[in-house]
């Protein structure tokens, strides 16, 4: 299990390299104007100022040599500065990254509350009422746009009857915790302000309950089927046979067997939504790497480009090795690497 | 190895869920008597750098943490000192002699005469954005401490209205270069003082930079070594809300003092009596431009065609179809209450006119392309406004495709002669006329004339146009006013640009704020804010 997991961490490096050398070569062959982000459009035709800018920001050198000094300083974990913040990208991305990632993992674990115990209940009661409801929920949820249901849960909760708070981290005029973790909640925990993490963990629950409802919606989905059709396999009737009530014949063994989808989705989700949760970024005003990953897009900031997409390949190679793991920890009869 | 636990695991899902939903009752810190102003807006910032800078979010900043010369009064046409206390022009506009009062930078340094030959011969040789306001300079002279004398090596009756721009603001010199700042010719490339200048600021204006984080927060802290008199915050965080509901929606809540990117549809949805909104007119305006050059352009767009499609426009229309109708018309490329603008007539839509001019120029099948970014400026959407273009044009029998495009595919389509509409906008950096001359004048390297020549400006050059820009710069007042008419007058003959809207602008602020107007030159002048 030991070697497994080293051979994939020792292969890391290596397919990061490759996908930043494709997210290179392909950002410029994109169409467009890479000044676009450097020069204002009423300056675009000053040759001046064009020639200058590019001088600066090596735009002037052939592609082969642009691509050496992009790899070549990659190598030194220099990851470039981002054409629209002039700041390092790897500066901006430590600093959007951990909203990101908070953001995401309360996200996972509303979704996935949400969706196991909407799946649970929903496959116990199978055709009842409550089934129908709770596929109708999911099924909103999952297809409901976020920038709909955010805009509205936002306007409902926090304007029309101020349950919550509005957009952002925190409110503007409170100073964020000191960095440890970049996680506001944890960090005013750690710094012993209790007020600060309650503010922090407020503004953090809508955006939460909406990206996690979305992502609700695809697991109840899952477990249902997969606990409807472990229900009626041998195990469960040998289960049955043998005395267990039903909650435990779902919970105790379907459940167990649902697993392994599950986890597959849950890794996946978690990975895409890292550079995925744009829309919800958005809508609640959250600096995180999806709105970053969007803006350098279009203004074809190569160099935000290639951070983020080094950044979204870690999370998706990590997801990948994590759920790996822990399918042969939900299912011993799984041999990873074996 | 543990295995999974299923009881547990759903327990601790449980648990995690009842923590996250612990708190939803703690309601942020409201704005009612706080010292801190909080402004919602979707920055776009491109630089702190206050000669690098160049945006509408950075005119405030800058507005705010430096000091420029002279500086535009509340009446949008006036200047009126700032750094300097009085000051002199020869008869023919080409030598400036400015006398500074004493002040002192937030390091509690005297802002001296080399501070302002300093910042000047910067901004000239960093050749950046805002460089075009020191155009023509032939040297800035520090005569004494606190006296300086600037140089044109052409009249430019509009000098003192440039240097009223934010990008004119005086820099702490020594502290600058202290951090990497270079103002010598070699500037453009040996310059390293931006990333010092993301992070601190070095002004003598009443707010210092206390913290920015790109596209999330600028914080603004009170410069407590001011000169003048003390702003009445001690804080300012502009907060980024990208879209125009969001920052009602905190406005409401009171979560922000001021959303500056409202539009007059949203403002109308806002309930609260504890939100004050106001309807202005702006000087930004957004406009379609034809370009002859474009690719197979040059013998079917020409002055009779241009005309017509100009006549086919429903001005009326596109103003209710855009705004609501909340806004202005626009004869010419000035905007309205800019010298040579006022009597000028806005354009009248005559169809049968325009279908008779197509059909004399053989033109009654034509088929065009817009290009233009698909983007929302001012609360104007450029689909919506093009779409009612495109509607006109066809009841004129023009058949026009429709082209959105993201900003740096436009650029590269616009350089490329790609199609022979686009769609833009304006707003101004300060206030005086001879900056949209400059830019929209047909003349001999100037950005429209490259642009609607594709390179080859001779296609659409106006010498009429340069001679009595010669005259205007070389004019002031009433005299200057008169020649800008003119100017106006014949780029309007040529419809190359044609002015669409000039949306009106909201001012949207909690009741208990005061002090909020909106400014030719510096957007949104926060030293004057305070709270009642």
């Amino acid at each position: 299990m030991l070697a497994y997991i080293a051979r994939r961490l020792i292969a890391i490096p290596f397919l990061l390299l490759g996908v930043a050398s494709v997210s290179f070569l392909l950002s410029q062959m994109t169409k467009g104007d890479p000044l676009a982000a450097l020069v204002p459009e009423r300056m675009m035709d000053n040759p001046e100022i064009v020639a200058a800018v590019k001088a600066q920001w090596g735009l002037d050198q052939p592609l082969p040599v642009r691509y050496g000094i992009y790899i070549s300083n990659l190598l030194q974990g220099d990851l470039g500065t981002s054409f629209a913040t002039r700041r390092p990208v790897a500066v901006d991305i430590a600093e959007r990254l951990p909203a990101t990632l908070e953001l995401v993992f309360a996200a996972m674990i509303i979704g996935t509350i949400m969706g196991v115990g909407l799946g649970l209940l929903s496959a116990r009661f199978r055709g009842s009422v409550f089934d129908g409801l709770a596929r109708i929920f999911a099924l909103i949820g999952s297809s409901l746009p976020i920038f709909w249901s955010g805009l509205i849960l936002l306007y409902l909760l926090s304007v029309r009857v101020a349950l919550v708070p509005g957009t952002g981290r925190l409110p503007p005029r409170v100073e964020p915790p000191p960095d440890v973790t970049g996680f506001y909640t944890v960090d005013a925990l750690l710094a012993g302000d209790l007020d600060l993490f309650a503010q922090a963990l407020a503004h953090l629950a809508l955006p939460a309950l909406v990206l996690g409802w979305a992502v609700s919606g695809v697991i109840t989905r899952l477990v249902r089927s997969s606990l409807i059709e472990g229900l009626s396999q041998d195990y469960a009737r040998t289960a049955r046979a043998k005395g267990a009530p039903e909650r435990v014949v779902l919970i105790n063994h379907a459940l167990r067997n649902a697993l392994i989808p599950l986890l597959t989705i849950l890794g996946f989700t978690f990975a895409y939504l890292i550079t995925g949760a744009v829309l919800t970024e958005a809508i609640f005003a959250w600096p995180g790497i999806g709105s970053y990953a969007v803006r350098g897009a279009a203004s074809l900031d190569y160099p935000a480009i290639g951070g983020v997409t080094i950044v979204g390949s870690i999370a998706f190679l990590l997801a990948n090795l994590l759920t790996d793991i822990a399918y042969a920890w939900a299912n011993p009869r799984i041999k990873v690497g074996g | 190895m543990m295995h999974f636990d299923t009881k547990r695991g759903l327990r601790a899902l449980a648990f995690a869920g009842v923590a996250m939903a612990a708190p939803l009752t703690s309601l942020p810190a409201l704005a009612q008597g706080s010292d801190t102003l909080v402004i919602a807006r979707s920055m776009d910032v491109n630089s702190l750098d206050p000669q690098r800078a160049f945006c509408d979010t950075c005119q405030f900043y800058l507005t705010a943490v430096y000091e420029t010369l002279v500086t535009l009064a509340p009446d949008n046409k006036s200047l009126v000192p700032n750094l300097a206390e009085r000051w002199e022009v020869n008869d023919d506009f080409t030598e400036f002699t400015f006398h500074l009062k004493d002040a002192t930078f937030a390091d509690g340094s005297p802002v001296e005469a080399s501070d302002v030959v300093w910042s000047f011969e910067r901004l000239k040789n960093l050749k950046g954005s805002p460089s075009f306001l020191m155009d023509g300079l032939v040297g800035a002279e520090a005569v004494d401490a606190k006296t300086v004398k600037v140089t044109l090596e052409a009249p430019n009756g509009e000098f003192l209205n440039k240097v009223s721009a934010p990008y004119g603001g005086i820099v702490n010199a020594e502290v600058a270069m202290a951090n990497g700042a270079i103002a010598g010719e070699e500037a453009a490339t040996e310059d390293k003082a931006e990333p010092w200048f993301l992070a601190n600021s070095a002004g003598s204006g009443p707010y210092m930079l206390k913290a920015y984080s790109p596209e999330a927060e600028l914080r603004l802290g009170r410069n407590d070594a001011y000169h003048g008199e003390a702003p009445g915050f001690s804080e300012i965080v502009v907060t980024q809300i990208s879209d125009a509901v969001s920052q009602a929606q905190a406005l409401e809540t009171g979560q922000v003092d001021i959303a500056m990117q409202i539009d007059p549809d949203t403002a109308s949805s806002i309930r609260s009596d504890d939100v004050t909104t106001e309807v202005v007119p702006s000087y930004n305006f957004l406009y379609v431009g034809f370009i002859p050059g474009a690719k197979g352009m040059k013998d079917v767009l020409t002055p009779e065609v241009r005309t017509a499609l100009a006549l086919a426009i429903d001005y009326e229309g596109v103003l209710d179809f855009t705004v609501g109708g909340a806004g202005a018309r626009q004869a010419a490329p000035i905007p309205n209450g800019f010298p040579g603008t006022a009597g000028l007539t806005p354009r009248e839509r005559d169809l049968e006119k325009a279908k008779e001019m197509l059909a004399a120029a053989g033109a009654e099948d034509l088929k065009l392309v817009a290009g233009y970014p698909n983007d929302n400026i001012y609360g104007v959407d450029f689909n919506i406004m093009m779409q009612k273009v495109q509607q006109d044009f066809a009841e004129a029998g023009v058949e026009l495709e429709l082209k959105p495009l993201t900003w740096s595919v436009w650029r590269d389509e616009l350089g490329a002669g790609e199609w022979g509409v686009t769609a833009i906008y304006y707003a101004p950096d300060y206030y005086g006329s001879g900056q949209y001359v400059s830019y929209f004048g047909m003349m001999e390297g100037f950005p429209w004339a490259n642009r609607a020549g594709v390179g080859d400006s001779a296609l659409v050059r106006n010498e009429t146009e340069e001679k009595l820009y010669a005259q205007a710069l070389a004019a002031s007042g009433e005299e200057a006013d008169a020649i800008y008419a003119k100017i106006a007058e014949e780029m309007m003959k040529e419809a190359i640009i044609l002015p669409l809207v000039s949306p009106n602008l909201v001012l949207a602020y909690r009741s208990d704020i005061e002090g909020v107007r909106y400014s030719a030159c510096c957007n949104l002048p926060l030293a004057e804010i305070s709270r009642k």
